[in-house]
């Protein structure tokens, strides 16, 4: 196969947004992950509905995603639009669809790999660590004009990524234990050896001689290679952020699009903006506490030095950008986010809850497909 | 006295003690020889091994061991019904009737052909036909529960044929209950019997299920969300039901089943956890496949084998008619539908007590019908797991080998 020779960046709109969002089939009777992916998208194969609903790398994952949105209310109405036809499936079928990063309670030896190529190429490639990761996430894509923006854009993330984390994080338990982490789907992610972040590339043309020098290693064959946090999508015109947790309903979904949104915006507007030399030095650590303590967690600011609560954090930025949400139309939305950080509840905190109240993980799934539901 | 008197004598003598460990160990190589050689399911391992100790083949297994054995045989039984019972998923059947009447279809399909092939092709009287064509609506629950969890069975096959078994199983119930006063009216008489018969089975049932469902759901609210504790919980109340239904001469298979059914639906909080019977129910199951197999005739073969095979054939016609017309509806693709016709093959041990019973009552039926039926039941013992076990690999829905 002969590769062009440059990464071709597709421009698109600033600020236009996209979602996918990966979900768990669990059985009714034990909610134990089950196999009904195959099933579930032939029983919703003639309905109509936005968007895209397509199998992932095992029968007990689906994954939905959003065509090109212009702000956080279209995002909502098509993921609510295409959860309504997955329920009406799901329903017929006597499955459950839950979100949530991890499901509590699977175990990996079982899950079997959805039969395509490419999934299969991955399961030989990489062994046990493709039935590991069975884990759900939501990815949101920002348009951006061109590469140039892409990569600016993407490093101006990278000290929003435990926001991400610390919002989103809903996978507190694996192997059928609490594992002491408020986002453990992430853990499962590191292993691989193209995740992390991106390079310390400046500018686009860094970036092309970087992927040049990778693919000509024979390391990777295209940017799906690559498992990076935040990415440059070059064949969609967009920056991919990949460390959310599947939440655990689509209305946090929604929101959480609309924190990147207003994010992305926020950058855009601050043409003075320049990554700070000390954030790579201090990304992994942020990270990681904002997987293990979600809105506990303590961050390290690389300009000033301090060790500052997360939530904190999380609350001024929120307020900060919230501006730029309503201009945007996502103002409600991050208003939401704002009372959830401020009352350090995240969907780990909701799921450990019912853990306590109903004694059993098998009762935590449930509540999840109740959730996932909606009213 | 010797010396030597604290040897046992030569030979020494055997104890029951032996030959129930003996049963247990050919029981667990006889299937994990068939699994692991054959690739067949063990179910039919064990059932193997059961013939070949039995009386047909080195008479191990003689009626004392039996009796001694019965109880463990009954336990299982209990333990499947009650499992195929928590199947009952009135909401799912609710939200798609089309199952249900799927249910009905496959049943009323397999009766009728076999009816038709019983009384007009073979000549048996029309009420006796009837009556082994009602026998053999129902699939082996035990079978379809042990193969799908041998297999580590997950999908949309699986469910649907554990589904469809509880309902062809309390159709089956429903029509013999019917039928059996007729016998009683066309061979003794007696209109009183006939009205009441079916009424005391029917409401005995249901009233002993919901008193033991709610006894159930009350203790697993005291053990908490316990799985070994619940699953003794569920041990003493299946067994306590068991016991309950056999001193009241009610219906055992409609009693456990509406006891599992109750169970799941009542239980709206799911104070019940999904018990796990498989480790420590093993010796249950093991033991009821062996004594199961242990009872087939394999002689009815040579005198009644065509006759079983035919019967064997229009009943997996009947199955499959039925699935098919309704599958349309139930969203259900084609294929899966022939596979999941194929999966409700077995035919049940509890078609041969069923048949034991009637005949016992009515020795009409013993003379007639009742070797067909058996022969048939010989039949699909060995054959039914292989052909459940082919359609769920066939399906995609196999676990990995454990």
């Amino acid at each position: 196969m002969t590769l062009p020779a440059t990464l071709e960046f597709k421009s698109s709109e600033p600020l236009t947004l996209g979602v996918e969002l990966e979900l768990q089939l669990v059985n009714t009777r034990d909610y134990n992950l089950t196999r009904g992916a195959s099933d579930l998208l032939a029983a919703v194969a003639k309905r109509r509905h936005p968007g895209d609903i397509k199998p992932e790398i095992t029968e007990s994952m689906i994954e939905m995603s959003t065509s090109v949105c212009s702000g956080p209310e279209q995002v909502r109405t098509e993921l609510e639009a295409m959860r309504a036809v997955l329920v009406e499936g799901a329903a017929q079928l006597n499955l459950g669809i839950a979100g949530g990063g991890t499901h509590p309670f699977q175990q990996w030896t079982e899950r079997r790999i959805y039969d395509t190529p490419r999934f299969r190429h991955v399961s030989e490639l990489y062994g046990y660590l493709a039935k590991q990761f069975t884990v759900f996430g939501q990815h949101v894509h920002i348009g951006v004009r061109s590469g140039a923006e892409a990569v600016r854009l993407t490093h101006a993330l990278a000290r929003y990524v435990p926001h991400f984390i610390a919002l989103s994080a809903s996978s507190p338990f694996a192997g059928g234990a609490d594992t002491q982490f408020d986002s453990s789907r992430l853990n499962v992610v590191n292993a691989f050896p193209l995740a992390g972040f991106m390079p310390q590339v400046a500018d686009w043309d860094e970036f092309e001689h970087y992927f040049g020098e990778m693919r000509s290693f024979g390391i990777v064959e295209s940017m799906k290679d690559f498992y990076w946090d935040i990415r440059p999508k070059p064949e969609y015109g967009t920056v991919e952020i990949r460390v959310f947790d599947t939440p655990l309903t689509v209305a946090r979904a929604a929101e959480l699009a609309a924190y990147a949104q207003a994010l992305a915006a926020s950058v855009r507007e601050d043409l003075a903006w320049s990554s700070h030399p000390g954030q790579h030095l201090v990304y992994n650590y942020n990270r990681f506490q904002a997987c293990r303590f979600g809105f506990g967690a303590t961050t390290v600011d690389p300009a000033s030095r301090e060790h500052r609560p997360l939530a904190d954090e999380i609350v001024a930025t929120l307020t900060r950008v919230m501006p730029h949400a309503e201009r945007l139309g996502g103002g409600d939305a991050l208003g939401r986010l704002l009372t959830a950080a401020a009352a350090r509840l995240n969907d780990a905190k909701v799921l450990r809850d019912v853990l306590e109240k109903r004694g059993s993980l098998p009762d935590v799934v449930r509540a999840a497909c109740v959730a996932w539901q909606g009213s | 006295m010797s010396d030597l008197a604290f040897l046992p004598g030569w030979p020494p003598l055997a104890n029951q003690m032996i030959w129930v460990g003996v049963v247990l160990v050919a029981g667990i190589a006889g299937g994990e020889l068939v699994q692991r050689l054959l690739r067949l399911p063990r179910v039919t391992g064990y059932a193997a091994a059961g013939l070949a100790l039995g009386p047909g083949g080195w008479g191990l297994i003689d009626q004392p061991l039996v009796d001694e054995l019965i109880v463990f045989a009954d336990i299982a039984l209990g333990l499947v019904l009650f499992e195929l019972g928590t199947r009952l998923d009135v909401a799912w059947l609710r939200r798609t009737p089309a199952l249900a009447l799927m249910g009905v279809a496959e049943a009323l399909g397999a009766a009728a052909l076999v009816f038709v092939t019983l009384n007009v092709h073979f000549g048996h009287e029309p009420l006796v036909a009837a009556v082994a064509a009602a026998i053999a609506m129902s699939t082996s629950p035990a079978v379809l529960i042990r193969v799908a969890a041998d297999l580590r069975a997950e999908g949309q096959v699986t469910e649907r044929a554990l589904l469809l078994t509880a309902i062809n199983g309390v159709v089956a119930f429903l029509a013999l209950t019917v039928l059996i006063p007729w016998l009683h009216l066309e061979y003794r008489g007696g209109w009183l019997t006939m009205l009441t018969q079916p009424l005391y089975l029917l409401a005995g049932s249901l009233v002993l299920a919901a008193l033991a469902a709610r006894a159930l759901l009350t203790l697993v609210r005291l053990v908490g969300k316990h799985a070994e504790r619940q699953f003794i919980v569920v041990i003493g109340l299946v067994v306590l039901t068991v016991g309950a239904a056999v001193a009241l001469k009610i219906s055992v298979l409609l009693t456990l089943l509406a006891l599992g059914a109750m169970v799941r639906n009542a239980d709206r909080e799911r104070h019940f956890m999904v018990v796990d019977s498989g480790n420590a129910g093993q010796l249950f199951y093991l033991l009821l496949f062996v004594i199961t197999g242990a009872r087939l005739d394999l002689g009815l073969l040579a005198t009644a084998g065509v006759a079983g095979l035919a019967l064997v054939l229009v009943r997996f016609a009947g199955k499959a008619l039925g699935v098919l017309a309704v599958a349309p509806f139930a969203g259900l693709r084609f294929g899966h539908a022939g596979l999941l016709a194929l999966a409700l093959t077995p035919m049940s041990g509890l078609a041969v007590v069923m048949v034991h019973e009637t005949a016992a009552l009515y020795p009409e039926v013993r003379a007639s019908v009742a070797p067909v039926v058996l022969a048939a039941v010989v039949i699909l013992e060995l054959l039914g797991p292989i052909a459940t076990q082919f359609a769920i690999r066939r399906a995609g829905e196999a676990g990995a080998d454990r």
